[in-house]
């Protein structure tokens, strides 16, 4: 509840908000209502509502309007309803591109935040120069695109690559990376991970830098380790970066295209076909129905995303995700 | 006598005999160079060979077994992209693109985050919905309607094709709201106070302390800007306004690739961002401490 | 309270101008009729670099020649042909004239995507059609593209010196899919693998179409493409045929290029290769080395039977569009660049190195004078004994080749047993006949 008590006039504020709530309470500085506040409310947010309704939500609505038909942009569309929800919904290949697309955000976004978690801890103890240096080039992989970047690794992971050269040092054999069904998913994990790395790894050293060296201080005095300090300080103490970087993770990760697209192409045997891969495949043969079918494949997916989405924000705390 | 330089806190309430602390400080510090070089190269080593590639020969790139250094360093992929007319065009092109689409990107998301963080008006539960939702589209769902209107538009072939349609972004709105609201009331009420309006305390007040998250958000904008393709090769015919992913796209074929090239091409295309990225970086790790993501 | 009010509205309109400033920064796109002149757009998918050089060059000359028409050229990446295209159908920009696969044409004319040529061009063009190829044009007695060219789609490659030195004879290649197997075997040492072929089901869904019809005669579906045919037991033996390559080690484990880069093979990682006819061209361009120690075969039958098919004839035509608001105009120019002075291919021949075949006849002559293409050691070869017996490539929708291609591709990586594949195949391709209604919809042959 508010300690403020609103107030109509310009003039007039009662300032309750003591500083020790400011973080908790996100609702709380709730300034007077001001009627005039409409004006320049509704100004300040035209300009985004007016571009996301030309370009986003109106090309959504139109799409939706599409997908009950059999389009066809030479014979004029043939109403169908729901058929192609339902060839979509029926078709084994849309459920494992979603089984695909959750197993492949499953690895990135632990892993990916365990790693970056250990070089932030790792960088937070680096003097200065040597903590700038550090923290550019965690970020630099994120200046190449990903299709380089799919390229790049494509030939990391090759028969005769660096990974299976590395493999011989330790005299294990060659392995098929990419062709293997059991390892190609794994093996494009990685890159993706290594693409993520930068800003993970910033935000969570950003986190870290807060939390006050006297709470390890007291901890390491009371004999606790370093996995103790980790799980009962720094981690509780990170929880909402945590949970920032999950979602933002999760959404970008099930998403992915390229990285499948150069290095697979969704193979081997459907095994790496995430769910924008199967849209963009079913694209290819330009008939009415393959148009139709992955335009209502994008949609579910929009629909799939939301609820995950939706449900991801319902665990976190709810006064980040939702206006009070 | 050495003096720790780290920060590292722990080992410095340790205090041992200036004898054995020099000792374990520089073992401290020889253990850290050694981190700091392993990750490094892990990081970095496809970097790094993506730019060695650019010296090899088309068909040297790709030769089984793998290895690392060419035969012979030969500049002339690099001397065949900087001479290239076509790839400067669309390297200024494109940070040119990328600039306009930042500045832009930051006036109006800020704007908008600010009114739904500090202002009470009506509906605001109803726009508040309106403005997060397009996180959520994916963006093949909107690929061939968001075409048809921005040709209905008459926006094809042209920079503003590139700029407008994705400028407004839901994602940067949510993290640049999440600042605003975590800003001090104190400083606004005391603004409010003195008479100043709404506009004026956006302006004179929120803009000037969000530099830092800006660069974040910044950094985020240029990026997908940067590394869009599929739009650009969907809207621009023009050889004048080739976006630079565009540019290096064609050096990738069914049935040969131009890898040389492609590798030159993409280490130099790389470059304007890491300049930017080493300039701004101390400003990236405040920008996140500051914006009340914790 | 007038100047904040002002203040706020002042800004947002400069943010609405800057962004209708920028709309107007355009290149300065064309208008359809320039005083006089047409303007038609032309989209070529890419290929090769020398096919771009070629068509530019044409395009030039054909826009210098005359004022009546201009041809406006784009070249495409392929990886983002199918969006582009689609794109630009839904909001009426579609090109006038497009590359056109020949097995996407039945599809095309069904959806009314392609406008009939006869309307427009001379009798003459499509008598010079050579016969096996114009009934990949021809629906209904109408001809609704223009080919360009045929290329196999697989031929058998082999390295002389390395075929040499397993102890091998390079005068007689394998010839049956046993032999193959056999000389892969002694062909593969040390990094050097003895073969290469498809190996993904995308690449495996149209390669192996030669070898679908070599291993039964007929592609997994009945003849008016109203049931799947896939568990055919003819069928085993072509996915055997594959498991034993890829399981028994013979071919790379990993591709790093798809089927129709031939970089591997120019690399010596492999001292045989399956590829298309194109194949030549990228030797020529970038491993001549290679090139010379290289011969060529049809490649291997079942049972060694060479005037069963091997190969399907794949190529280009192009296309235009129902649409098109100038199809006489656009139509011009298909005449003047595929169907007027056979000079013309002629020199797109050369230049693809003789990799690629002709569909006309007087094209055919004008090539026997050119003393390059007689010299060349593999157009003989090709021509006569893979490109006599090659098939059409099916018309089916994409989705029944993936099926095919994902079966064998199952096979090859030991996910599925052979006949559990092909039964997944066949429960796939008769999903695919119900959904898209394909029952009856069989081209005529």
């Amino acid at each position: 509840m508010s300690a403020l008590a609103p107030t109509e006039t310009i003039t007039g504020q009662i300032a309750g908000v003591s500083p020790g709530l400011k973080r908790r309470r996100a609702r709380a500085p709730r300034a007077a209502k001001h009627l005039r506040s409409n004006r320049t409310a509704y100004l300040m947010l035209a300009p985004m509502v007016i571009l996301l309704a030309i370009f986003v939500v109106w090309p959504l609505i139109y799409a939706i309007y599409l997908s009950f038909f059999k389009i066809s942009f030479y014979k004029g569309s043939e109403f169908v309803g729901l058929q192609y929800y339902m060839f979509v919904l029926q078709d084994p290949k849309f459920w494992n591109s979603l089984r695909v697309g959750i197993e492949f955000a499953a690895m990135v976004v632990p892993i990916g935040m365990v790693i970056a978690l250990l070089i932030a801890s790792f960088i937070k103890t680096l003097s200065k120069r040597m903590a700038s240096f550090m923290k550019v080039t965690v970020y630099v992989p994120a200046v190449v695109s990903t299709v380089v970047a799919s390229v790049l690794f494509l030939f990391m992971y090759q028969d005769q690559g660096v990974v299976n050269w590395f493999l011989s040092l330790l005299n294990a054999g060659p392995v098929a990376w990419l062709n293997n069904p059991g390892t190609a998913l794994p093996a494009i994990a990685v890159p993706a991970i290594w693409l993520g790395l930068g800003i993970t790894t910033l935000i969570m050293l950003a986190g870290l830098l807060d939390i006050p060296d006297s709470y390890y201080e007291s901890a390491e005095l009371d004999g606790a380790g370093f996995f103790k300090r980790t799980f009962y300080i720094t981690i509780p103490l990170l929880k909402n970066i945590l949970l920032y970087l999950f979602v933002t993770g999760f959404t970008g990760a099930i998403q992915m295209l390229d990285l499948p697209l150069v290095m697979t192409n969704g193979g081997p045997v459907n095994a790496t076909t995430t769910p924008n891969l199967f849209i963009f495949n079913s694209f290819r043969a330009g008939t009415p129905y393959a148009t139709s079918f992955s335009l209502t494949t994008a949609l579910l997916l929009f629909v799939v995303l939301g609820l995950i989405s939706v449900l991801v924000f319902r665990l976190i705390n709810s006064d980040k995700a939702v206006d009070g | 006598m050495s003096t720790l330089t780290d920060t590292n806190t722990l080992s410095a309430a340790a205090t041992p005999s200036p004898a054995r602390g020099l000792r374990r400080g520089d073992r401290n510090r020889l253990l850290k160079l050694i981190g700091v070089i392993l990750i490094s190269i892990s990081v970095l080593f496809p970097l790094a060979w993506m730019a060695i590639a650019g010296f090899k020969g088309k068909t040297e790139v790709l030769r089984s077994p793998f290895q690392f250094f060419p035969d012979m360093w030969d500049p002339k992929n690099y001397i065949a992209i900087i001479q290239d007319p076509q790839f400067s065009r669309a390297m200024l092109v494109t940070f040119g693109g990328a600039l306009i689409f930042t500045a832009l990107s930051l006036a109006i998301n800020s704007m908008a985050a600010y009114a739904l963080a500090r202002l009470d008006f009506a509906f605001k539960r109803f726009w508040w919905v309106f403005c997060i939702m397009p996180m959520f589209v994916p963006g093949m769902a909107i690929l061939l309607t968001s075409f048809v209107v921005v040709a209905q538009l008459g926006m094809l072939d042209t920079l503003a094709v590139l700029i407008i349609p994705g400028v407004a972004s839901a994602v940067q709105m949510f993290f640049l709201r999440q600042f605003y609201l975590n800003m001090p009331v104190a400083v606004e009420e005391a603004a409010l106070i003195d008479g100043a309006s709404r506009w004026q305390i956006f302006t004179k007040i929120f803009i000037p302390q969000s530099a830092a998250v800006f660069v974040v958000v910044g950094i985020g904008s240029y990026m997908a800007y940067w590394n869009a393709y599929v739009w650009p090769i969907l809207t621009i015919t023009s050889p004048d306004l080739m976006q630079i992913q565009q540019f290096l796209g064609n050096f990738r074929s069914d049935r040969g690739n131009e890898w040389g090239l492609l590798m030159a091409g993409s280490t130099i295309a790389a470059l304007p961002t890491i300049i930017l990225v080493l300039f701004f970086q101390r400003y990236i790790v405040n920008g996140v401490r500051i914006s009340g993501i914790k | 309270m007038h100047k904040r009010r002002n203040k706020a509205v002042a800004f947002a309109a400069a943010v609405v101008s800057t962004a209708l400033v920028l709309t107007g920064c355009s290149a300065g796109g064309g208008t359809p009729t320039d005083g006089g002149t047409t303007n038609v757009t032309f989209w070529q998918q890419k290929f090769e670099d020398y096919q771009g050089v070629w068509f530019k060059k044409y395009v030039d000359e054909f826009n210098k020649s005359q004022d009546k028409v201009h041809v406006d050229y784009q070249v495409i990446p392929a990886d983002t042909w199918a969006q582009k295209l689609q794109a630009a159908q839904a909001a009426g920009k579609q090109p006038d004239i497009a590359t056109t696969n020949y097995g996407n044409i039945a599809a095309g004319v069904v959806n009314g995507q392609f406008a009939a040529l006869d309307d427009y061009m001379p009798a003459e063009s499509f008598s010079d059609i050579k016969e096996n190829v114009a009934s990949f044009v021809t629906i209904d007695g109408k001809h609704y593209a223009y080919p360009m060219l045929v290329e196999p789609s697989t031929v058998l490659y082999y390295n002389t010196d390395l075929v040499t030195a397993a102890g091998l004879d390079p005068n007689s290649p394998p010839t049956t899919w046993d032999e193959l197997i056999d000389w892969s075997t002694k062909l593969t040492s040390g990094d050097v693998k003895g073969m290469t072929i498809a190996s993904t089901a995308p690449d495996l869904g149209w390669s192996s179409w030669g070898l679908q019809y070599n291993a039964c005669g007929h592609l997994p579906i009945n003849d008016d493409w109203s049931k799947a045919d896939a568990t055919d037991p003819c069928f085993d033996k072509l996915l055997d045929f594959y498991k034993a390559l890829y399981q028994g080690n013979l071919i790379p484990q990993q591709p790093k290029v798809g089927y129709a880069d031939g970089s591997p093979y120019g690399n010596g990682e492999v001292a045989m290769m399956a590829g298309g006819s194109w194949v030549i061209g990228q030797l020529k361009n970038d491993f001549p080395d290679v090139l010379a120690k290289t011969q060529v075969a049809p490649f291997p039958s079942i049972d060694g039977d060479q005037t069963k098919p091997t190969a399907t004839l794949g190529g280009w035509t192009l296309t235009l569009d129902s649409k098109s608001k100038n199809p006489q105009a656009a139509a011009d120019f298909i005449q003047y660049l595929l169907a007027g002075d056979p000079a013309i291919m002629a020199d797109f021949f050369k230049a693809a190195g003789y990799s690629k075949y002709t569909v006309r006849t007087s094209v055919d002559e004008a090539l026997a004078a050119d003393p390059d293409a007689s010299a060349d050691p593999f157009m003989q070869t090709i021509s006569e004994k893979v490109v006599a017996y090659g098939k059409q490539e099916p018309g089916y929708p994409w989705d029944i080749a993936l099926a095919m291609g994902t079966a064998i591709e199952s096979a090859m990586k030991g996910t599925d047993t052979v006949e559990g594949s092909l039964a997944t195949a066949d429960a796939a391709i008769n999903d695919v006949i119900t959904k898209q209604g394909l029952a009856g919809t069989a081209p005529k042959k």
